[in-house]
Order: C-alpha cells, then sequence, then structure tokens
C-alpha cells in the first residue's frame, strides 16, 4: 500500500488557490486546512505567479469531434495535477487602500483581475474577490465596489469583504470566507462531475478506455464532495467496463496491454475497498475482494511474463490485508452467529489480515517460481531479445512504460516492444529479493494467527518462512524454524506432513555439518509411520523425497554412514531420553522379575529392545548401566531388532548391597559407528510412542509375560541380610495397672557378630495401630497411660568395666535414652554365641491394650550396612482390683439427716452421701481380684488426702476389720471386704474422706521380695451435718417364743429446740405387745426420749417385728428403721451354745 | 469434487485421511486438513454459540482457500470430519447429506470388533464405501 501515491492512498481534498496579500495566506490556509472538510489552499504570493495555474494544452481532447483512439487509460498526474495545481476556486485578495487609494494602484488591480480571468478563462473554476480591511471604518463606497465587481464579473456574494483589526472580527471574516469556498467548492465539483457525466450520456466515446477514465473522474469529483456512494457507483462502473476490455481492446501490445489494465483494476479495486472499508461494510469488502481475485486470477498472460501477474496478484492481497489492518473494522462477530453456513458465507479467516497475508506470500512464491523459470528460458532465448533497453521509464499513462532516447539534445519518447517489455520486466524483476519479502509476509500472518491462537495456521506461516530461508541457503534460521514446525506435526500424529520437515531438517543438518543432528533426525524420519498409498511418487515432499522408498534408505544410509567416512573414528551418540522423539528408533523397557531380592542372590530382569525403523538391524554390543556399578553388564553377541517386534533379553543380576538397584541407561551400539543411549523405562509406566500410538497394529508386550508388562518395573528393592540374632521378648501374662512391669530382652548372637548395636523401644496404642505412630503424634495425656519407666538389668559390672576402662567416647557411644514411650539402648558388642539382656520396665496407670515394638540395629560387622531386626509384643494392662465402698449406720441407729429428707424432695440435685456429725459411720471397702493371677493383699487403709499431718483433724477412722495376717491371698474372682468407722468431727457441707489405699504384691512363687504396689481407691466427697434427732433401738439379739423381752426407742434431741415427735407401732401377727400404738411426745432440747415396748413372740424362726414410725414434726420427716434393723430371730425354746473347742461358753 | 477426506482424532491426531486427487496435491491436502483444525477449535470452543446451534454436528464451511473448500463437522464423540471440495458453490444440504453418510460408515467401521477405538482406521471396506459416497457427492444428490 506504501507504494501507491499519497493522492490515491487519501482521500482528495478540495484545493482553493490564494493570491495577493501574502500575508493573510498563512491564517487562511491554515484555518481552512483545520475546517471539516478541509480544504487545501495554494497560495501565490503575487499575481504574477499565477501563471501556474495555466493549461498545459490550449487543445481540450473532449472538444474534438473526431477523437484520436486514446493512448492510455488514466493519465499518471491527472490525480495530483487536481489536488496540487487545479484549485476549485481562486481567490485574489486586494487590499482596501489599494482599490480607493491611488489610480494607479486600480489599474494594477484591474490588469491583475483580467490576467486572472483570462488563466482560468473555460474552466468553472470560479473567481473570488476578497477585500482586505485593517480596519472596520475603512469601508469602501458602492461605487468602487460595484465597480470592482463588474471588473471581475462577478456575483455580489464572491465579493467578501475581509476584517482584520481584531480577533472576533478576523474570526468572523475567516469563518465567511471558509463557508464560501466550501460552497464554491462544491459546486465546482459537482459541474465538473456533472460535465463528464453528460459526455458518457451522450455515449459520444467509442473507446472503452474513456469511458474508465471519465468514470474514474466522475468518482474522484464525487470524492472530492465526500458523496461516497457516487463515487463508488462510479469506481464500480469503471472496474466493470475495465474488465470488458480486457479481452477487446488491441491498442497497446498484449503484455503491455494486460500490465496496464490489471494496474488500473488495482487502483480502481484499491478505491472501492478503501470506501466499503471505510464505509464499515466489512462484508461487502470482502465479497469485492473474493470477487476481484477470481475475475482476474486467470488472466494470467504470456507465459514469459507470468510471474508480473503473481507479484500483481500477490500485491492484491497485501493491499487489502494492510486495509484491513489499518481501517480496524471489527469482523461481524455479532452480527452474524455462525459462519461457514448459509447465513454467513464467510469463515472467520476471511475477516483477518493475516489470511491475506498468507496468501500474498503464497503468491510471491509462485511469483519467484515463475522468474525463474522464465530467467532459465531466457538465457535460451537468442541475445537480441533478452537485452534490456537502457533507458525506459514510466510513461505519461498509468501501467505503462516508454522509452527514452536521447539524440544529441533531443529527447524523444517512445513505446517499447513487448520483447523489449519482457526483457525490461525481467531485469527488474531480477533485481530484488524477493524471499525476505516472502519471509516477512509469513511473519506478519504467523503473528496475527498466533495471537488469534491458530496454532496450525501459525505453523503453516512457520514452515513457510522456514522453506523460504531454506530456498535462499539460510540453514540455521531455517532449522530453527522447521524445529518448532516438527514439534507441532510431533505432537498431534500429523506423520506426512513430519516427514516433509524432517527431509528439510536433516538437509540442513547436512548442509551445517551437524552429524548428530543429520543422524538424530535421519533416524526419526526412517523410524516414522509413513506408509504407501501409492500417490507418493508424485508429492513433492522436498527434499525428503517419497516416503515409502526413502524410509529404507535412510535407514541403510545412516547406519553405514560413519563406515564410510573410515577416518573418523569418533561413533555418533544419540541420546534417548524419555520425551525424544528417537523413542521410536530405539525403545528400551527393562522390567525385574520380583519386586525385591535378598542380597547375593540372583535376580532376574528383561531388556526389551524395540523399534520402529523399516529394516532389521543388529546391535554389536549393547551395555546396561545400573545405580550400582557392580551390577552393569554388557553383551557383545549380535544382536538382531526387527521391525516393529520387542527383542527380549533376560539376564540376571546378583547385588551385594541392599536398597534400591535401578536400571539406568541401556547402550546400543551399532555398526561400530552409532551408540544409542537410551533411557530405561519400566513397563509400567511407559508412555506410547506419540507417532506410532496411533497406528492400528498388533499390541505386543515388552514382557513375554504379559502381567509383567503391566507391572515390571525398572528398579529393584535389594533386601538386608538375613539376621543372625535372636532377639526374644518374653512376657508373664497381663500387666496389672501400678505395677512395674518388667519385660525381659533378650539378645543372643547366631552366627552375626554385633556392632554398634541398637536396642529401640517403641510403645504404641494397641488401639490406634501400627508403629508408624511416633511417640510424639500422640497426645501428650495419653502417652502417660503407659509409661517406658527405664531399662534394667544391664550387664552393670560391663557398664562399670566401660566406664572405667575405657575412655569418654565409649561412654558418651553408649546411647540410653528413655521417653515416655520410646527409648533407645546401645547394645554391646557380641560375638556370635554370646548373649545380653535386659528388662523393660512399664508402668500402667491406666488399663490400655499396649504394643511393644523393639527392633535392633546392628552391623553385622564386616559389610558396612545396617540389619534391623523387629519384634513386636502386645500387651494387655489391666487393673488389679475392683474396688467399691458402702456407706452405712451402725445397726439400729437412726439419725435424720435433713439433707437426705431434702434430696427426696428435689431428686434433681447431685446427691451426696450424707455423714452425721460425730456419729461412728460405717464405711465397708470392698476390692475384687479381677485379675487371673492370685494377689497378696498387704494392707487396707484410708488415707486422708493431703496426707495424715494435716493441722485440723477433721474425722477419725477406725478399722474395725481388716486383713489379719500380714499377707492375705486372693485367688482370682475374691472379694475382700475392709469395714472402717468414720467418725467427722466438724460438720461441713463437702468433706473430703481421702483415698483407700490397697496394697498388694503379686503372689510369685520365686523368693524374690516383690514389690508392694499401692493401689488407691478415692472415696467421694460427702457431707457431714448434725442430725437433729437421732433415733436407737434397743432390742435383745434374739427372743424365745412365749417369753417376753423389752424394746426400747431411744430418741435424743441434739438440738436446742423443743422436738415434737409422732410415733406408732404396726400390728404383727407374731407377736402381741403392749405399749402405746401412736402416740406424741415432746423431747427437751439435749435430753432423750425413752419409748418402751413389752413384746411377747408367737412364733419362731425370723420375724419382723411391728413396723415402727417416728415423725419429727418440725421437720415433717420420718425416721423409719430399716428391714434389717426390725427383724429378730426367735427361737422355739433356749438355746444352748456350747463351744467345745474353745472351752467356754458363749451367753449372748 | 471432493477431494480430501478426514477424520481427526480426539488429540488432532489423524486417523483417516484419503486424498482423490492422485495428484501432487496430497501433502497440501494434508496441510489444509491440518489448518482447518484451528477453526474447529475456534467454533467449538467459542463460548457465545447460541444454544441452538449447541447439538448441531456440521461445523459449516471451515476456510475457502481460492481453490478448495472446507466442510467441518464434529460427532458426539468429538470425533472430526472434515471435507474438502473443489466445487466452489456447494449447497449446505449436499454438505449435511454427505456428512450423513459418511458418519454412518465411520460408525459402522467403528463398530468393527476388531477396531481398536483411538486408533487409525485401515479397514479396506470402510475406504470403498468413503470411495462410495464421495463418487456419489453432488448437485444431483438433492434432485
Amino acid at each position: 500500500m506504501e507504494d501507491y501515491p499519497e493522492e490515491l492512498r487519501t482521500p482528495p481534498v478540495s484545493l482553493v488557490c490564494l493570491t495577493g496579500c501574502p500575508e493573510l495566506h498563512h491564517p487562511i490556509s491554515a484555518f481552512l486546512h483545520s475546517e471539516q472538510p478541509p480544504i487545501n489552499t495554494l497560495a501565490l504570493p503575487d499575481f504574477s505567479k499565477a501563471s501556474v495555474l495555466a493549461r498545459k494544452k490550449n487543445r481540450d481532447p473532449l472538444s474534438q469531434p473526431t477523437p484520436a483512439p486514446p493512448s492510455g487509460i488514466l493519465k499518471r498526474d491527472w490525480l495530483l495535477k487536481h489536488r496540487t495545481r487545479v484549485p476549485a476556486v481562486v481567490a485574489a485578495l486586494f487590499r482596501a487602500d489599494q482599490i480607493s487609494g491611488d489610480p494607479a494602484q486600480w489599474l494594477q488591480a484591474c490588469t491583475d483581475l483580467e490576467n486572472l480571468k483570462s488563466l482560468i478563462h473555460g474552466r468553472s473554476t470560479r473567481l473570488v474577490v476578497v477585500l482586505v480591511q485593517t480596519q472596520a471604518a475603512e469601508e469602501l463606497s458602492e461605487d468602487v465596489m460595484t465597480a470592482l465587481r463588474k471588473r471581475a464579473e462577478i456575483d455580489s456574494k464572491h465579493l467578501v469583504e475581509f476584517v482584520q483589526n481584531d480577533a472576533s472580527d478576523l474570526r468572523q471574516s475567516l469563518n465567511k470566507l471558509a463557508s464560501l469556498f466550501a460552497e464554491l467548492c462544491l459546486t465546482y465539483y459537482k459541474e465538473e462531475g456533472r460535465r463528464i457525466r453528460s459526455i458518457i450520456e451522450k455515449k459520444s466515446s467509442p473507446f472503452p478506455e474513456l469511458n474508465i477514465r471519465y468514470c474514474f473522474k466522475i468518482a474522484i469529483y464525487a470524492e472530492f464532495r465526500r458523496d461516497w456512494s457516487e463515487a463508488l457507483k462510479f469506481y464500480e462502473e469503471a472496474y466493470r467496463v475495465l474488465r470488458e476490455m480486457a479481452n477487446t481492446s488491441t491498442r497497446l501490445p498484449p503484455i503491455q496491454r494486460l500490465v496496464e489494465i490489471k494496474t488500473i483494476a488495482e487502483q480502481i479495486h484499491f478505491k472501492i475497498s478503501t470506501l466499503l472499508l471505510h464505509g464499515g461494510k466489512i462484508m461487502e469488502a470482502v465479497a469485492r475482494f473474493l470477487k476481484h481475485i477470481k475475475t482476474y486470477k486467470r488472466l494470467v498472460g504470456l507465459p514469459e511474463v507470468d510471474f508480473l501477474h503473481w507479484e500483481w496478484f500477490s500485491r492484491q492481497f497485501l493491499v487489502f490485508a494492510e486495509l484491513l489492518e489499518t481501517t480496524a473494522a471489527s469482523a461481524p462477530s455479532s452480527q452474524s452467529p455462525r459462519f461457514g453456513t448459509s447465513e454467513s458465507p464467510f469463515s472467520e479467516w476471511e475477516f483477518q489480515p493475516a489470511y491475506y497475508y498468507q496468501l500474498a506470500a503464497n503468491y510471491l512464491r509462485e511469483k519467484r517460481c515463475c522468474l525463474e523459470q522464465s530467467s532459465v528460458s531466457k538465457t535460451d532465448l537468442p541475445t537480441k531479445i533478452t537485452e534490456a533497453p537502457d533507458s525506459v521509464m514510466p510513461s505519461i499513462h498509468i501501467g505503462q512504460s516508454a522509452r527514452l532516447v536521447e539524440e544529441g539534445d533531443i529527447v524523444t519518447v517512445l513505446p517499447l516492444s513487448d520483447a523489449e517489455y519482457v526483457a525490461y520486466a525481467l531485469a527488474e524483476a531480477e533485481r530484488f529479493q524477493d524471499c525476505y519479502e516472502i519471509i516477512a509476509l509469513y511473519k506478519r500472518a504467523q503473528e496475527s494467527f498466533s495471537s488469534h491462537g491458530s496454532q496450525r495456521m501459525a505453523c503453516l506461516c512457520t514452515l513457510g518462512m522456514a522453506r523460504e530461508y531454506y530456498a535462499s541457503d539460510d540453514f540455521t534460521n531455517s532449522k530453527q524454524l522447521f524445529d518448532t514446525v516438527a514439534a507441532m506435526y510431533r505432537r498431534e500424529g500429523w506423520a506426512p506432513l513430519l516427514w516433509e520437515v524432517l527431509g528439510y531438517l536433516r538437509d540442513c543438518g547436512k548442509r551445517l555439518g551437524l552429524t548428530n543432528e543429520y543422524t538424530a533426525y535421519s533416524l526419526e524420519m526412517a523410524a516414522l509411520p509413513v506408509f504407501s498409498t501409492g500417490f507418493e511418487e508424485t508429492i513433492d515432499f522436498g527434499p525428503a523425497g517419497p516416503a515409502t522408498l526413502s524410509r529404507e534408505e535412510i535407514q541403510r544410509e545412516v547406519l553405514n554412514f560413519a563406515v564410510e567416512t573410515d577416518g573418523d573414528p569418533e561413533p555418533v551418540g544419540l541420546d534417548v531420553d524419555l520425551v525424544s522423539p528417537l523413542r521410536s528408533v530405539l525403545l528400551v523397557a527393562v522390567a525385574f522379575h520380583e519386586q525385591s531380592v535378598k542380597p547375593d542372590s540372583v535376580a532376574s530382569l528383561t531388556v526389551s529392545l524395540l523399534s520402529h525403523l523399516p529394516l532389521l538391524f543388529k546391535v554389536d554390543l549393547l551395555e546396561v548401566e545400573f545405580n550400582q556399578p557392580a551390577c552393569n553388564f554388557s553383551m557383545s553377541i549380535p544382536l538382531e531388532v526387527s521391525p516393529n517386534k520387542w527383542l527380549r533379553l533376560t539376564h540376571e543380576v546378583k547385588s551385594g548391597q541392599s536398597g534400591k538397584l535401578e536400571c539406568l541407561t541401556v547402550k546400543a551400539k551399532i555398526n561400530n559407528n552409532l551408540i544409542i543411549c537410551c533411557r530405561a523405562e519400566s513397563p509400567a509406566l511407559m508412555e506410547d510412542l506419540t507417532s506410532w500410538k496411533y497406528e492400528n497394529q498388533r499390541e505386543t508386550y515388552p514382557t513375554l509375560d504379559p502381567a509383567l508388562s503391566l507391572s515390571g518395573q525398572k528398579s529393584i528393592q535389594v533386601d538386608e541380610p538375613n539376621p543372625l540374632v535372636d532377639l526374644t521378648l518374653n512376657s508373664i501374662g497381663p500387666a496389672l495397672v501400678g505395677e512395674v512391669f518388667q519385660i525381659p530382652v533378650l539378645v543372643v548372637s547366631t552366627g552375626h557378630v554385633i556392632h554398634g548395636g541398637e536396642l529401640k523401644i517403641n510403645l504404641v496404642d494397641a488401639r490406634g495401630g501400627g508403629m508408624l505412630m511416633s511417640p510424639r503424634e500422640t497426645d501428650e495425656s495419653d502417652a502417660h497411660h503407659v509409661e517406658l519407666l527405664s531399662i534394667s538389668g544391664l550387664p552393670e559390672e560391663k557398664e562399670d568395666d566401660l566406664n572405667t576402662d575405657l575412655s569418654e567416647e565409649t561412654k558418651s557411644d553408649n546411647i540410653r535414652k528413655i521417653q515416655y514411650s520410646f527409648g533407645v539402648v546401645s547394645v554391646p558388642v557380641l560375638k556370635e554365641g554370646e548373649s545380653w539382656c535386659c528388662n523393660l520396665e512399664i508402668r500402667w496407670h491406666r488399663p490400655k491394650s499396649v504394643m511393644v515394638y523393639v527392633s535392633l540395629g546392628y552391623n553385622p560387622g564386616d559389610v558396612d550396612q545396617r540389619v534391623n531386626v523387629h519384634r513386636s509384643l502386645q500387651i494387655e494392662g489391666k487393673v488389679p482390683f475392683f474396688t467399691n465402698h458402702r456407706f452405712m449406720m451402725p445397726f439400729r441407729r437412726e439419725p435424720l439427716l435433713i439433707s437426705n429428707i431434702r434430696s427426696l424432695i428435689s431428686p434433681l440435685e447431685e446427691k451426696k452421701v450424707s455423714l452425721a456429725l460425730k456419729e461412728n459411720n460405717i464405711v465397708i471397702v470392698s476390692a475384687k481380684n479381677c485379675t487371673d493371677v492370685p494377689l497378696n493383699l498387704v494392707s487396707m487403709k484410708i488415707v486422708p488426702e493431703g496426707g495424715t499431718d494435716s493441722n485440723e483433724k477433721l474425722f477419725l477412722v477406725q478399722e474395725i476389720s481388716g486383713i489379719s495376717n500380714k499377707c492375705t491371698r486372693f485367688v482370682p474372682g475374691e472379694e475382700f471386704r475392709g469395714v472402717f468407722s468414720i467418725t467427722p468431727l466438724v460438720a461441713k457441707s463437702s468433706l473430703s474422706l481421702g483415698v483407700v489405699c490397697v496394697e498388694w504384691t503379686r503372689d510369685s512363687k520365686n523368693q524374690d521380695q516383690p514389690e508392694t504396689v499401692t493401689t488407691k481407691h478415692s472415696l467421694p466427697q460427702v457431707c457431714v451435718e448434725e442430725p437433729p434427732l437421732v433415733a436407737a433401738i434397743e432390742c435383745p439379739p434374739f427372743a424365745i417364743v412365749g417369753d417376753p423381752f423389752s424394746l426400747y426407742i431411744k430418741v435424743k434431741n441434739n438440738t436446742n429446740l423443743l422436738q415434737e415427735i409422732k410415733y406408732s407401732l404396726g400390728d404383727s401377727q407374731n407377736f402381741i405387745f403392749c405399749g402405746a400404738h401412736v402416740h406424741t411426745a415432746s423431747i427437751l432440747p439435749g435430753k432423750e426420749h425413752v419409748l418402751s415396748y413389752k413384746f411377747v413372740p408367737f412364733s419362731a424362726g425370723v420375724q419382723q417385728l411391728p413396723r415402727i414410725t417416728i415423725t419429727s414434726v418440725r421437720y415433717s420427716a420420718q425416721l423409719t428403721p430399716s428391714i434389717a434393723a426390725g427383724t429378730i430371730f426367735v427361737y422355739p425354746a433356749e438355746p444352748k451354745f456350747s463351744l467345745e473347742k474353745n472351752g467356754s461358753e458363749l451367753v449372748v | 469434487m471432493i477431494v480430501c477426506v478426514a477424520v481427526v482424532g480426539h488429540q488432532n491426531n489423524p486417523l483417516y485421511l484419503q486424498s482423490f486427487t492422485g495428484s501432487d496435491d496430497a501433502l497440501k491436502l494434508h496441510h489444509i486438513v491440518h489448518c482447518s483444525l484451528d477453526v474447529i477449535d475456534e467454533r467449538v470452543n467459542n463460548p457465545k454459540r447460541s444454544a441452538s446451534t449447541l447439538n448441531e454436528t456440521f461445523l459449516g464451511l471451515l476456510y475457502p482457500t481460492e481453490n478448495y473448500k472446507v466442510y467441518g463437522y464434529l460427532t458426539n464423540t468429538k470425533v472430526k470430519f472434515i471435507m474438502v471440495t473443489t466445487d466452489l458453490d456447494v449447497k449446505d444440504a449436499d454438505v449435511r447429506s454427505f456428512f450423513r453418510k459418511f458418519h454412518a460408515a465411520y460408525v459402522d467401521a467403528v463398530c468393527n470388533p476388531f477396531h481398536v477405538p483411538g486408533k487409525k482406521i485401515t479397514s479396506n471396506s470402510f475406504s470403498e464405501r468413503v470411495g462410495t459416497i464421495v463418487r456419489s457427492f453432488g448437485p444431483s444428490m438433492t434432485l
């Protein structure tokens, strides 16, 4: 587009000529130029310069009665002329004083006006006279004005006064002038257009050239007027006539004629496209362009100048692309929802400049091809034609060339013959390097496409660039670009496209002398899945050559490459990693048959090789490398690798080192000139080959066993050597809470010498499961439930020896760390057969099941690796006793406790055991052996909380019955009861009674003094209160039928108040009694009231006494003795107790 | 005349590509088919598509090269069909009908129990059937 002259590229601007008063030209020009629409000015400083307006030719061809055939369609300078030299309006500026003052000046003015008039005579150019007044007061007389007007032969409105005394006046005058100019310009261009239109309408011209010219002119005049639709209409008309003319005109030699027509068509089409695009009609513009292309594509012309056609054709695309880009009219995405259907016949790309850039590049390539052919054929031609004429220049008509002949001083312009023109055009074309132009076009297209996310199209443009670089022997750039293209095709598996690119790459590598690259590209090509379809011979694959034949050739060539160049001793080395495209050349899968192996025992592995090369080849040497270099092995038997078939080799390796044994690389040496170093891959994790994964082939497995192909790994775990050490953990049944439980650990060496032995102990909650739970992770309080106290039983004398004999270092080496659930202890050097033992001391604070993990790590001596032995043992922690307690009152003694009554009324309150103050309250503590082993009970006592040495004695404890011997043996399930009497001394709502301590030992058979363990059972908080009334029933222990006995109920008032009681006695058929059935009594403070009854029993056996109820009126509370208290045994006759053994008679 | 038909898989890999020109255009047709995948991507991923076109399998004219027109079709399993024709004045209905037949042939081909899904289609009967469909393509089809 930049090649076009400026007047063609920009819309035409009206031209006004100013003459006279040069000082005013600048402000007037500037003002007019800034108007909308702008007006250009042709400023002539004085009237003498007005001759530039004069016509070059007097003869107007239009006025000729019989016009000669035109020698061209459009004149080159016509448009420029109208933009710079032919004004629509000529304005003569006179100073007012020039007119009104001196007669000589007036005469001069008249002369100047006459001159101007004569210059514009015959044109419709308007004349305007501007009278410049410096002051408003300086007004001219009406006569002078009229005279001047008559002189100039103009209307009154074309005589303008221009006042410039102040800014506002100046502005007003300028506005007036501008509107007048605009109006006159419009009239002028309209008239010019109408004039030419009338010629067309008369159809006077037999020549289509003239018709085109007229249409073009009308359109230009319409553009001057900004009448875009008319302009478009006449451009279209001109374009149509031109197209018709292409086949009919015989005016010029055929080649030059076509060149002219195309040049004109290009300009007209450019105008049309510009107008459409600026009018926002992008769809129409695209459609118009496609039509243009379609129309002219076939119009190639004679074969010797077809390059001219393609150059022109390419330029059409380039210009349209640039127009699309610069107008920035957005693609009509909102208007048409879907491209490519009947709703919208266009596709997305037709609105993108990139598409046209790419095509421009394509056609420029076409041009270059044709040019090369033409240049070749030119050399075959006789030389007289090929001689290009010396001075060829553009002629006065657009699209024509002429020859300048100088003979002495006379310069003549002669037309060219076609042969001369062809020679000239060839010479011109050969001067330019098209490839850079092509690359630039592809580059623009590629950038634009990739910014729109059209990667593949961008890739195609890159390919175009790469081909151009290749064609211009720039192999470095070319290779780089081809590489990016190849990556794209590799990823999507487009083998034929990749084949072509690799062919170029291979050639680039060859020409750049890159042996490795050359070999790699060649091998990749040879291993591509390109198959014959029968047409390969005819396809232009570039330097790659036809695919099916060449694959084998390439392989042969590459594999024998270095043999030919014998002087080069260095074999070519290729690395094939997991993402390399060369995996299809040689793929190595390594699978161990087992997952783990014992040290020093044999592990078998399968090394499988797969190649997609088309021919069988031999591997001379195969080297397999591992991460343990000792295991590396190589095979030097020639191996034949067939195409597309796994070659499976089974080998055995032996590793003495424990840990991971991994196969790293497999190196295959082929023909002594090529070493392919493949990264070993596990069959289980192997990715498909990108190029072969879509091929419809039989699925084969790298190993014989298909399961191994799915799970096989290239690494194997080499186990530790078998420990030759016995580690034993013993336990004597369940542990009991509270005791220090000992677990003996015994280490006996049965073959290994233990060096640097270390015993690790770990306690883990068995419920939580697993050794993985680290002691730190466990809850702090939880960790305390079971505690590793210490490790005892270490051979002390040995340690002493160490301490005394050996240095500090060895002492610090002797690790011993104990934490709550974790411990480490070092094990001394043990020779074969020696043993070492220790005891783990563990205490349970709560019943819990615990796993004890013990692991012994050591060095077996000669080999520098650790061996670990693990043992574990689950140990239940159990509670030794099930302890319980019960509070009671002494027999037949009932204190009235207010809190008990209250708790009856409101049972929701927390119930606390109430004890009567200063009464002997009975506590019965029972302990039941709930273990499986017999235990010895040493003692049972109630210990006040905070120790017995408290200053204030809150209560007295007295053991009523307990352990008689020093040790009482309890078998499992047996229960022991201890009876204590507690006499509270202080009334207190909350009193802590302390804890019951049960001391016990395991009933062990060995004579060691077993450790005494104390199990505590805490007694609850009790409420101590003073009973207001205490009722005691006095009754003999037994009765005899028919024998009367007395029963006293003693009610004591402990308060300072008078207490009234009601009491009643029920009836009973087994007794008769005397005394009040129902009665009341009043008890004085601190006194005791005795109710006495006399009973006579009737029947023998256990009998229930009549029910006794005592009610305190003040507290509305009943004192009812318990059923046990109201029971008596009645003998039928006087019993005789004889205890012969003791020799004494027990009399109750 | 149809010069090329192609089946393109999920990874934009060619599953079947047959050209019917027999001339040196074969590689060019590969390039055309490959590049038209860009337009398919754009059309399929374009979120502005209206609801009525969501279930449309026929993708329309992908892009016109000067000598060819390229049409696309997307199956429910996201396999793409691409057709390149030299007829510059083709009715949409013809192309739709062609793709329907082609789709049927493709479905039959992949229903073959010996065909591994996702692999290239190498069936000869499929090729023959495609050849028949291609030869029968033309304006006469709708008459």
